[in-house]
């Protein structure tokens, strides 16, 4: 009997460390679980709704002045991060410049694996190799790379699972979003709108690979919308790219993304028109990529004002209504509140210096200002091409009701002239040069989302590219344009830490996750990964 | 048979391979630049920046999210090292590599002449007035603050190279109306201490927190703004006005002659 039950014993012990295979670490319910589990970070905006709002609250207003650098971990290879690393159970998954990608211990800073792409010499990228991130389902992880292909890696190792090509690079297609894993699709976007493309938003298949649906951002002839372009080739290369991750609203089953600006960025006689859904907010069934709504914020833009910004799901009470909403801080200046179910305009108002347009008129379109025209002897125009905000994360704090965004006070003066188009080769049609005696600043800035009225700001004496993460302890994280990461009371906005990192952060402020117990704080910048904790008691 | 003699053939075989391998060693095409000067060459070298530089770079290549590219032909790039940036890229930045089936060395060549033409004064704009006289009033009224050839001050900027990256009419501008326009790192400010010391110099470098100096006696230093009383902005530049009470027209013309002259210096040690 003992004898039998040591075999039993044996056989399971056995089992357990050879064999059945652990359930698969991040589940469908998981992702829509977001940040319900705080000691992980899932999705690009840490859950669906793009908030980057953490539960977590080890770190306060009161200790915040007491983090410490605890690991510091340096790619080795050139180039910038604008990455947000997933966190899962205690290892972080990174992609860097080149789509360069890690798994490296939570706890210390070491690598476990290091995946890297061969790329071709050939890639055309207007504004260099960089990648924003990881999705991530069941063992695997999804990346979008600059050769215009989505790839699959097991978790585990860092190893191929497959390869996909969305485009061919060769004609000015790529890929930096993070993609965004619904169901079971993973969704990705195309970049490329300065090399007249024509933009898409596609899903894949999370076993296969396989394309379930493609939006194309640009409508086509005979399609809705497509008489917003003239007749001709136009819509073929009309951009529209998609270089920002989205968001999901499970109960719509809708997802929600940004899009860019129309080709040629400047020169806009080569494409009269609205230019759908260029510059326009797509609301997209999430199994079929049907579009439910659009909104388009800058009809037919001439200022390279992508509108691939987080839109950011929320739920506000307005005029004593409960409202489904997406927030909305837009490069063209004005910061936008919408209705979720509809894509009609709540309110909209400046939140930076504008000159282009008076307002957002009733009918949502924007009431436009004259002189604003590029043409070949040059337009002043304020937000420059960078925009009011642009690539960076803001994030709202469901506890303050407030929406947080790095805010870009700029002008510029815009040139256009006509550019024949050539496949492959640059087609903006015009250029920009900054005004001699022009001072840009840039800000943290908090915003009522019901009023869309400034509560308070943080100046930087530079612009800033940072995101923006905020904690249900009444806190806010950013960074200035010169490698300072900042921790503000969200109330308030008084600066309450700051730690200079030696390279300004883009595109986010980075994640917070939990550990053994204690809450860090990952920062990326330059070619450096950032670990801050309070200091352990003995 | 020595060691030696044993192994010199093999040295000389693999010596002669490696040699064979690496062929002649590549001469860069902007060392012979048949487009420099040439109006219709310039011409589509302005097309091309147009297309592949401008966005980045500024229409007037003054520099946008890139390089301000005539402040980097003012501090003396060559053709050879500006060619080579646009065909290889500078790696780890937006500034992609061109390969050469996209663009061939002759279009690159074409950018370069086109770039020479709008961010160099031509050699033709002759210096006019007494350049001696020049040179004298610049050693008694301006290099106590700027620097040519490795001698003079430090707080204004060095102007080695001054007369082949300003016009004359700049000139002239920059002496008689100097708060103009003051290039960054020479903004005037005073920093007060806590104890009320006054430091005033040109702003090198700041952040939300600190702020870096160099002081009218050329001591270069950082200050915690949170251990200050006061920073202060001036709008006026350190360098004085010099109108015509101070400088004559005569003078000025002398002075802006000595300066077009000033067209780089070989500071190497032989």
């Amino acid at each position: 009997m003992r004898a039998l039950l040591m075999i039993v014993i044996a056989s399971a012990t056995l089992a357990a460390q050879t064999g059945a295979p652990q359930a698969p670490q991040v589940t469908s319910q998981d992702l829509l679980d977001g940040l319900k589990d705080p000691t992980r970070w899932l999705t690009y905006g840490g859950n669906y709704s793009g908030q980057r709002n953490s539960p977590l609250t080890q770190i306060t207003p009161e200790n915040v002045g007491q983090l410490v650098a605890q690991w510091t971990f340096q790619t080795g290879t050139l180039g910038s991060f604008q990455t947000t690393p997933v966190v899962a159970d205690g290892v972080l998954y990174v992609t860097g410049f080149n789509n360069n990608a890690w798994a490296i211990d939570a706890r210390s800073g070491r690598q476990i694996w290091r995946y890297r792409r061969d790329l071709p010499d050939d890639l055309k990228l207007c504004c260099a190799a960089v990648n924003r991130g990881f999705a991530v389902l069941g063992d695997r992880l999804f990346m979008a790379t600059l050769d215009a292909h989505l790839i699959s890696l097991d978790m585990k190792t860092g190893s191929l699972l497959y390869d996909v090509e969305l485009a061919d690079h060769k004609l000015g297609y790529s890929a930096t979003v993070a993609p965004l894993v619904v169901k079971d699709k993973v969704i990705v976007g195309i970049a490329g709108a300065e090399y007249g493309i024509r933009g898409f938003i596609d899903a894949y298949d999370v076993q296969t690979g396989k394309r379930a649906w493609r939006f194309y951002t640009v409508a086509g002839p005979g399609e809705p919308g497509g008489r917003t372009w003239p007749e001709g080739d136009a819509y073929k290369r009309g951009g529209g790219s998609v270089w920002v991750t989205g968001t999901y609203d499970p109960q719509l089953n809708t997802v929600f993304y940004g899009t860019g600006n129309p080709g040629p960025d400047y020169y806009s006689s080569a494409r009269e028109g609205d230019n759908l859904y260029t510059a326009s907010l797509v609301a997209l069934d999430a199994d079929t990529g049907q579009l439910r709504w659009h909104y388009q914020f800058t009809p037919h833009d001439v200022h390279d004002w992508d509108s691939t910004q987080v839109p950011v799901l929320g739920d506000l009470t307005i005029n004593g209504q409960p409202r489904k909403v997406v927030m909305f801080a837009n490069r063209n200046g004005f910061f936008y509140t919408l209705d979720r179910l509809t894509g009609k305009v709540i309110v909209a108002k400046p939140f930076v210096q504008t000159t282009w347009a008076r307002e957002v008129g009733p009918d949502g379109r924007p009431v436009l200002l004259p002189g604003h025209l590029p043409d070949e002897d040059g337009e002043k125009t304020c937000p420059d091409l960078g925009g009011g905000t642009n690539y960076m994360s803001p994030s709202y704090d469901p506890a303050t009701r407030l929406f947080f965004v790095t805010a870009r006070e700029t002008c510029a003066t815009f040139f256009a002239y006509d550019q024949k188009f050539k496949a492959g080769e640059q087609y903006t049609g015009g250029a920009t040069t900054r005004p001699r005696d022009q001072k840009n600043f840039g800000a943290l800035r908090a915003i009522d989302p019901v009023t869309a009225e400034r509560k308070w700001e943080f100046r930087y004496t530079s612009l800033s590219s940072s995101g923006v993460l905020t904690t249900a302890s009444g806190l806010v994280f950013a960074g200035d344009g010169d490698g300072n990461i900042m921790a503000f009371d969200s109330r308030t906005g008084k600066n309450l830490w700051h730690y200079q990192l030696g390279f300004s952060m883009r595109s986010t402020a980075g994640t917070t996750y939990m550990v053994d117990g204690r809450q860090y704080l990952l920062v990326p910048s330059g070619s450096a990964l950032t670990a801050f904790a309070l200091p352990q008691r003995p | 048979m020595t060691r030696t003699m044993l192994w010199s053939p093999l040295v000389l075989m693999i010596t002669g391979s490696l040699l064979l391998a690496q062929g002649p060693p590549e001469k860069n095409p902007a060392a012979n630049n048949p487009h420099l000067g040439n109006p219709q060459s310039i011409r589509s070298g302005m097309a091309l920046y147009r297309i592949r530089c401008a966005d980045c770079h500024g229409l007037d290549a003054g520099g946008y999210r890139g390089p301000d590219l005539i402040a980097v032909m003012a501090a003396g790039t060559t053709d050879e090292r500006l060619f080579q940036t646009i065909r290889k890229g500078v790696p780890g930045t937006d500034m992609p590599a061109a390969n050469e089936t996209d663009a061939p060395d002759d279009d690159l060549l074409m950018i370069v002449a086109y770039l020479r033409k709008i961010g160099s004064v031509a050699p033709t704009e002759k210096p006019v007035g007494n350049v001696d006289n020049g040179g004298r009033l610049f050693a008694a009224q301006c290099a106590s603050c700027h620097r040519v050839a490795g001698r003079g001050g430090r707080i204004g900027p060095d102007l080695t190279r001054i007369g082949a990256a300003r016009s004359r009419a700049a000139l002239i501008r920059e002496i008689r109306t100097p708060s103009e326009f003051i290039p960054p790192s020479y903004e005037t400010v005073t920093v007060v201490t806590k104890d009320g010391q006054r430091i005033r110099g040109a702003k090198k470098n700041e952040d939300v927190f600190s702020i870096q100096v160099m002081d009218v006696r050329e001591r270069i230093q950082g200050f915690v703004k949170a251990n200050l009383q006061d920073v202060i902005y001036e709008k006026d530049s350190l360098m004085p006005a010099f109108g015509p009470a101070r400088l004559s027209d005569g003078d000025l013309n002398d002075l802006v002659g000595y300066l077009s002259s000033l067209r780089g210096a070989d500071l190497s040690v032989r």
